[in-house]
């Protein structure tokens, strides 16, 4: 008997919240207005997308005909018959394992370094690390410096001091692709990040300064662990998901360096996989497949992330 | 909250610090006194950076001279290297008197020592780097030095900050001074950095090209202007009343709508782009500019930077305005925006270059309807002919977004210091 009036008192409660939201919904009709054409976009262009392409993940889809529905048919054939998946895979976790931390730990410390200088400096310090990352198009220079033949800068320079006999191929051998992307890949990586890192470092309250210099803050690391992290950490939130996406979303870089494709799929990235089924062979159901593992392996590294930035100077 | 205080109060006191040595710098800092200059002594400085000075320029010197006379004596006359060995002070009984094995065998060992001198020069060079850092950070101590800071610490990171500056100015410097040079020294072996004849050809040249391309170059630039203006235009108005209503009203949804935008935040275009495909598609947008403008609406970042950035807006300004009778339009417009002036012109910026460097060729097929970015990837694609154009097209491409980032760089950095994620 308890327990059954326990469950309406529970259930009464519900209702009487739902009844108030609605109340408050109904108060409140001109915020809905306003947020009203942006939501209607942003659900057409991206939450849409990623609900259809979970919904394509099951069918076969080539435009053409209409969707059929293949149940997990696509996802065991990615794991089981698709090894350039498998490649793609490995090499976007070795690209985003290794030029997602350290881009975000080296963006973190340069702003930090750069912090202290003087005004002028500091805009100089951020224009050049900076551009990298928005002059787009600009990584196409390195397709010159690592050309294949004597004429590529990196080669000659090389040559001349007799490192090497012969030209290496940097964009064609398959050993070498990658170490090129990757070392492409954190030249840019000083993005969005960077600037909120920036900013959010001339924003720390300095009295926090000054009372840690009173308690016996020694040198700059111990500042940085005990005063500067704490009280950054929502920029270090932002700046986490922002290096996740330029980690994982990998697809310009090898697709202008080292072609598409590249030979022996050596720089095949899970982005570019998605594009050759996408858009190249119209399987959209099998693409599809791929957009959904892209999406959980990166919801569930920001979770990661997340709950590891929490512990940070506690 | 009181474990962090536990864990500062745990590091000892420094024993060199008094308490009116810390009294003292409270003070400084807080400008109630004027900071005596930090004690230079000038003569000291300047005996110890001559004799610095002189000593890395004669390391520079004397191992470039060995480096050169090393080079040297590996020429293939004996007589001249049987002089230039003597010269590097080899013993003259073993040079005059050897066999042409002998000398073989002294120029290997004069081999090896040239790493060393490699080295040598290599050390005076980063030396000479440091000591112009040394100098700068002595000269001009800044006003309010942290007294935590060792002198050393600034020394070493400012000099590996100047070095990695320029590795990663590097390529930007490589590509506009290889679009100022003219096509045979472009093809040179060895291949310099900088030209020795710096032309203005290659830009000329793009020009007559376009010129001569079967849709009039003007098109593109039209196309790409326009969709840059539209999409910009919509977006700062859609997402701007969406971040208002997001950051100043509390009502059901709010929240979980902004969390949701967080979350597409990690999503780039890249892998919506499939989906999106059959969406446009099916609404009949493809091939149309709205396939570029009408994304570029809902881009989540610039709802992000807006509503963290409307979030510092004081309520009060707010509830005056509704109690003078203003409506939320009008409290909107002409309140809220002109007060979040450095926001909306950061997400002009982000917006304008994300549309700029857009080439949309997987959701335009129309020759016409092509954007710049495009027009200029296929002249890139022209391959060696087409070289310096190609290195002209890469710098129009990139030196549009840098320049209009370096004039708004003060607003920006305004914007993006509220960029933070609460969790």
């Amino acid at each position: 008997m308890q327990s059954q009036s326990l469950l309406k008192r529970s259930w009464d409660i519900r209702k009487e919240k739902m009844h108030y939201g609605w109340e408050k919904a109904k108060r409140m009709k001109i915020c809905y207005l306003f947020l009203a054409p942006y939501a209607v976009l942003f659900t057409t262009f991206f939450i849409l997308p990623i609900v259809t392409s979970i919904y394509f993940g099951f069918t076969y889809y080539n435009i053409l005909e209409p969707a059929r529905f293949i149940g997990f048919q696509n996802y065991i054939n990615l794991v089981l018959q698709d090894e350039v998946f498998l490649t793609a895979v490995k090499n976007t976790f070795v690209i985003a394992v290794i030029t997602g931390p350290i881009g975000y730990i080296l963006s973190f410390l340069f702003a930090w370094f750069i912090n202290e200088l003087p005004r002028w400096l500091r805009t100089i310090a951020v224009v050049v690390f900076y551009a990298p990352s928005i002059g787009s198009g600009a990584y196409f220079i390195f397709s010159i410096i690592f050309q294949g033949d004597a004429y590529g800068y990196l080669n000659s320079l090389l040559l001349q001091f007799g490192l090497i006999d012969a030209p290496l191929l940097w964009l064609l051998d398959p050993k070498y692709i990658l170490p090129v992307i990757i070392l492409v890949s954190l030249w840019m990586s000083m993005g969005t990040g960077f600037l909120s890192f920036v900013a959010g470092l001339q924003g720390v309250d300095r009295s926090l300064f000054e009372a840690g210099y009173v308690d016996g803050i020694r040198n700059r690391w111990q500042e940085l662990y005990f005063i500067t992290l704490p009280s950054m950490k929502p920029t270090l939130l932002f700046g986490a998901v922002m290096s996740i996406t330029s980690a994982f979303n990998v697809c310009d870089v090898p697709r202008a360096l080292a072609g598409y494709p590249s030979t022996d799929y050596a720089a095949r990235t899970i982005v570019t996989h998605l594009f050759d089924y996408g858009f190249s062979r119209f399987e959209m159901g099998y693409a599809s497949a791929i957009a959904t593992v892209l999406f959980l392996i990166m919801i569930l590294c920001n979770k990661l992330i997340q709950s590891g930035l929490r512990r940070v100077g506690t | 909250m009181s474990q962090k205080k536990q864990k500062i109060t745990r590091i000892e006191q420094p024993k060199t610090q008094s308490r009116a040595e810390q009294l003292h710098y409270l003070a400084q800092l807080r400008g109630e006194i004027e900071e005596e200059k930090p004690q230079l002594n000038k003569k000291k400085f300047i005996i110890i950076s001559l004799i610095v000075l002189a000593l890395l320029a004669g390391i520079l010197v004397y191992s470039n001279y060995m480096l050169d006379a090393i080079e040297n004596a590996n020429l293939d006359h004996r007589t001249t290297s049987r002089t230039l060995l003597l010269m590097l002070g080899r013993d003259p009984e073993v040079i005059l008197g050897g066999s042409d094995a002998v000398i073989d065998e002294e120029l290997a060992r004069v081999n090896a020592w040239s790493s060393i001198f490699l080295v040598a020069r290599l050390a005076a060079i980063v030396g000479l780097i440091a000591y112009g850092f040394y100098a700068i950070i002595t000269l001009l101590q800044p006003k309010r030095r942290k007294p935590n800071r060792s002198f050393w610490g600034d020394l070493g990171i400012y000099t590996m900050l100047f070095i990695i500056a320029v590795a990663m100015a590097f390529p930007l410097v490589f590509s506009i001074a290889s679009s100022l040079k003219p096509l045979d020294e472009l093809f040179r072996f060895p291949p310099k950095v900088f030209p020795d004849h710096p032309t203005f050809d290659n830009f000329s040249d793009l020009i007559v090209t376009m010129g001569q391309s079967w849709v009039p170059f003007s098109r593109y630039l039209i196309n790409t202007v326009l969709i840059t203006f539209l999409g910009t235009l919509g977006h700062v108005i859609i997402a701007s009343m969406a971040a208002f209503v997001l950051a100043k009203y509390d009502f059901p949804g709010g929240k979980t709508f902004f969390k949701i935008v967080v979350t597409a935040l990690m999503f780039s275009g890249y892998v919506t782009g499939i989906p999106n495909y059959v969406i446009m598609s099916k609404l009949g947008m493809i091939d149309t500019y709205w396939a570029i403008i009408l994304p570029a609406f809902a881009a989540p970042i610039g709802l992000f930077l807006m509503k963290q950035n409307m979030e510092s807006l004081p309520d009060a300004l707010i509830e005056a305005a509704h109690l003078d009778g203003a409506g939320e339009m009008r409290i909107f417009w002409t309140i809220v925006m002109p007060n979040v002036k450095p926001a909306w012109l950061t997400i002009i910026i982000f917006s304008v270059q994300g549309l700029w460097n857009t080439n949309a060729a997987t959701v335009i097929y129309s020759e016409s309807k092509k954007t710049l970015v495009y027009a200029l990837q296929q002249i890139q694609a022209g391959g060696i002919a087409r070289a310096g154009q190609a290195a002209a097209v890469s710098v129009v491409v990139m030196l549009v977004p840098i320049i209009i980032f370096i004039c708004s760089q003060n607003q920006i950095m305004e914007t993006m210091s509220s960029s933070g994620l609460k969790d």
